[in-house]
């Protein structure tokens, strides 16, 4: 009987908080793993916006691991959120399923464009239309990170220049030091990212007519190289089991590995981890592919269809994407802003020339109009990428060549991306 | 009469808030789950707010011609394999350390660690073990079993991963067992151990003819609920190799279930219900066949006596 008391009493507990909510206009915004660091931050952003906008409240919820998934749940419950931050390939799916509000129904053009670079936009372009407001962005080769001490163990005085010197280099350090080198990315968990290796190098991915095309001699040549580089532990092993941003930020931060290719945020990681190789660490600009090209990409916010207050959330989106905040931003946390602007902004410059973060900050923080997704992502994505992710590691374990794995990837491709 | 109604009322009564929970929380999900199979429904339906389409055995011929999923069978069925041991050691520690012998209590508790550690930590320990410059290989370096030069990853490997994880299962699930079968061991009367000892039994004769046997019904608990587990591991797997390789060795049927309808972000309802039900048949029938192994011998001891 008490058990049963009690449960009626949770429901109308329940039923009552959720008619307050009702009387005012409250938002409610997902954002993705920046609790609890950077709650100070999007609550500040909220206190403004609060300010500027009154009547409207928002309501902050972090979501980690779970975030597509309870998204899907909460859609399909009509608890909708208005706001929801979500990256490039969450953003098409959800786009590609009628699920998001174009971003050109709630904002005109005129805004978008004077707010954000253009080529961030277009990251969140699904079937000629934008379905996400560009949030805090990055340049996965960014800049680059050395250990001045290992460089100088294996006997190293210039710094490379391109992605094949900083794979010989990291031969050299392999040899000399035992520690690795560069950790390139090579099967992400999400995502294609040996995708990502072609297109540095400027090796295409699509043919004219958007068929999958990357197996070409000289795709296979690089795929080639990387495994070799693999067999001979210049790379190592566990890059096709974890992320290779984790697995680079772990090993250098016990003087394991040389190099961070990347964005700011990872030298935050290695500044809390290990402040002796963080004094050792220098910054000087990313070696690139001979395409001498930059990937990236960018967060979005997203305006959920079923979201009950549109016209608010689309408000809320803007100003949490705008550059002031951006800026402030990319302070913190050393993010790439999306934003026109932030190149020239004062706040940005580097106040420390020998603190590592600091210039990685400042030289990152206006590369924001080179950020360039690298290509589209294919239909069916999730199958497609399983199987070319399965072919890679297949070359990499030695059970097929590489230009077998590849010929099989692309054959795939063009049967399954519909 | 009027008495024992009332008495049937109030259990009733009293498992009614039980029963509308799990009608709620277990019988409605199986129930649904079991009508999705057979439709279509994704996350375009859900946006939509469109119902499922029914499409009869469709999903069946999908999954049963998707290699993944053939792949994810045979591999938890490999995992099946992990269930003897655990058991059988399991109740031979039990055995041992029920004894009253100095430090036991000690004992009990160090092999029942393992269940309540979390698993994310005993990922990061387990990591450690078997990266290629981890303690594995250390070891057996020492010991002259394995030169530097041939060190494996043991998560790496394709044909050493779905072993590794095994093991990690076998730690994990041991303290458990035990425990459940010390409370088996106490029910045994220690006459009839003694009476065997008079009559020249041999420790391990005692084992298997008098522990053993009178054990029966908790070996059928504890092998019914570690063949269950077993079969649905998914959570030993996704923190060692959440992509189910290398080259998919790791890749279990659950997983498929999991990725069709959680993992990526097109939430195939359909098919992901239609292959959690093939896994669900295949745990009844090797509940049923456990019921039988376990029983088999029960009637001819019963004449015997």
């Amino acid at each position: 009987m008490k058990k049963r008391t009690l449960l009626a009493l949770g429901l109308l507990g329940a039923v009552s908080v959720a008619a307050l909510a009702q009387s005012g206009k409250q938002l409610e915004f997902w954002s993705w793993y920046l609790s609890p660091k950077f709650d100070p931050y999007l609550k500040s952003v909220i206190a403004d916006f609060e300010k500027a906008n009154p009547g409207v409240t928002v309501n902050l919820v972090d979501k980690q691991d779970n975030m597509v998934r309870d998204l899907q749940a909460s859609i399909a419950l009509g608890k909708a959120p208005d706001v929801v931050n979500l990256w490039q390939d969450s953003t098409a799916s959800f786009a590609q399923d009628g699920l998001l509000t174009p971003v050109s129904d709630l904002t005109t053009n005129d805004v978008l464009n004077a707010q954000f670079w253009p080529n961030t936009i277009g990251i969140f372009n699904v079937g000629n239309k934008n379905y996400g407001y560009p949030w805090y962005g990055w340049t996965d080769q960014g800049v680059m990170a050395y250990n001045t001490e290992l460089l100088k163990k294996a006997g190293l005085t210039q710094l490379p220049k391109t992605t094949s010197q900083l794979l010989q280099y990291s031969a050299i350090i392999k040899a000399k030091t035992g520690a690795y080198g560069w950790l390139p990315p090579i099967k992400d968990p999400n995502g294609a990212s040996f995708l990502g290796q072609f297109f540095l190098e400027g090796l295409a991915i699509y043919d004219g007519n958007g068929k999958a095309a990357f197996n070409t001699v000289r795709h296979a040549a690089l795929l080639a190289k990387f495994v070799r580089l693999m067999k001979d532990d210049v790379i190592p092993q566990d890059l096709l089991r974890k992320e290779a941003f984790q697995l680079n930020n772990e090993l250098y931060s016990q003087g394991k590995s040389a190099f961070i290719v990347g964005g700011a945020q990872a030298l935050v990681r290695v500044r809390d981890a290990n402040k002796d190789i963080y004094a050792k660490t220098r910054i000087t600009e990313a070696p690139l592919g001979s395409a001498g090209v930059q990937t990236g990409g960018s967060m979005s916010l997203v305006i959920p269809k079923a979201g009950k207050n549109q016209k608010e959330a689309a408000a809320f989106a803007l100003f949490m994407t705008s550059n002031k905040y951006q800026v402030q931003f990319a302070k913190l946390a050393g993010i790439v802003p999306t934003t026109k602007g932030a190149e020239k902004d004062a706040d940005l410059k580097a106040a420390n020339p020998n603190d590592a973060l600091d210039v990685a900050t400042s030289m990152v923080a206006g590369t924001g109009r080179f950020i360039n997704p690298g290509w589209a992502a294919p239909k069916n994505t999730d199958g497609v990428y399983k199987n070319f992710n399965d072919n890679i590691e297949a070359a990499f374990l030695g059970k097929k060549t590489a230009q077998q794995a590849l010929n099989d990837a692309v054959a795939f491709w063009n049967t399954n991306a519909k | 009469m009027n008495k024992s109604r009332g008495i049937t009322l109030i259990a009733y009564g009293f498992l009614l808030p039980t029963l509308v929970l799990m009608g709620i929380f277990t019988f409605y999900p199986v129930i649904y789950g079991a009508y999705l199979a057979f439709t279509e429904y994704t996350s375009a339906y859900l946006g939509s707010g469109r119902a499922p389409t029914w499409v009869g055995l469709a999903n069946f011929q999908k999954i049963f011609s998707d290699e993944l999923f053939i792949i994810g069978i045979i591999n938890s069925v490999k995992y099946l394999l992990v269930v003897p041991g655990l058991q059988l050691a399991s109740l031979g520690v039990a055995v041992l350390v029920s004894r009253a012998l100095p430090l036991m209590t000690f004992f009990r508790a160090a092999f029942y660690v393992p269940v309540i550690t979390s698993m994310s930590l005993a990922a990061v320990m387990w990591d450690w073990v078997y990266n290629r410059d981890g303690l594995l290989n250390w070891v057996l370096e020492g010991l002259g079993l394995l030169q530097k030069s041939n060190a494996i990853s043991w998560l790496g490997n394709e044909n050493t991963a779905l072993w590794a994880i095994m093991l990690v299962t076998f730690w994990r699930g041991f303290g458990y067992y035990m425990v459940l079968y010390l409370g088996g061991l106490q029910a045994i009367p220690s006459e009839l151990e003694e009476a065997a000892r008079l009559d020249g039994a041999t420790p391990w004769q005692v084992f298997w003819k008098i522990t053993v046997p009178i054990m029966r019904p908790t070996i059928l608990l504890c092998s019914l609920l570690s063949t269950v587990s077993a079969l649905r591991v998914l959570e030993d797997i996704l923190v060692f190799r959440p992509d189910g390789g290398p080259l998919n060795s790791t890749y279990t049927a659950l997983m498929y279930v999991y990725q069709k309808a959680l993992g990526g972000s097109r939430f195939d309802y359909g098919v992901a219900s239609a292959a959690g039900l093939v896994v669900a048949v295949i745990g009844f029938g090797l509940s049923y066949l456990n019921f039988r192994l376990t029983r088999e011998d029960a009637p001819r001891r019963t004449v015997k006596a």
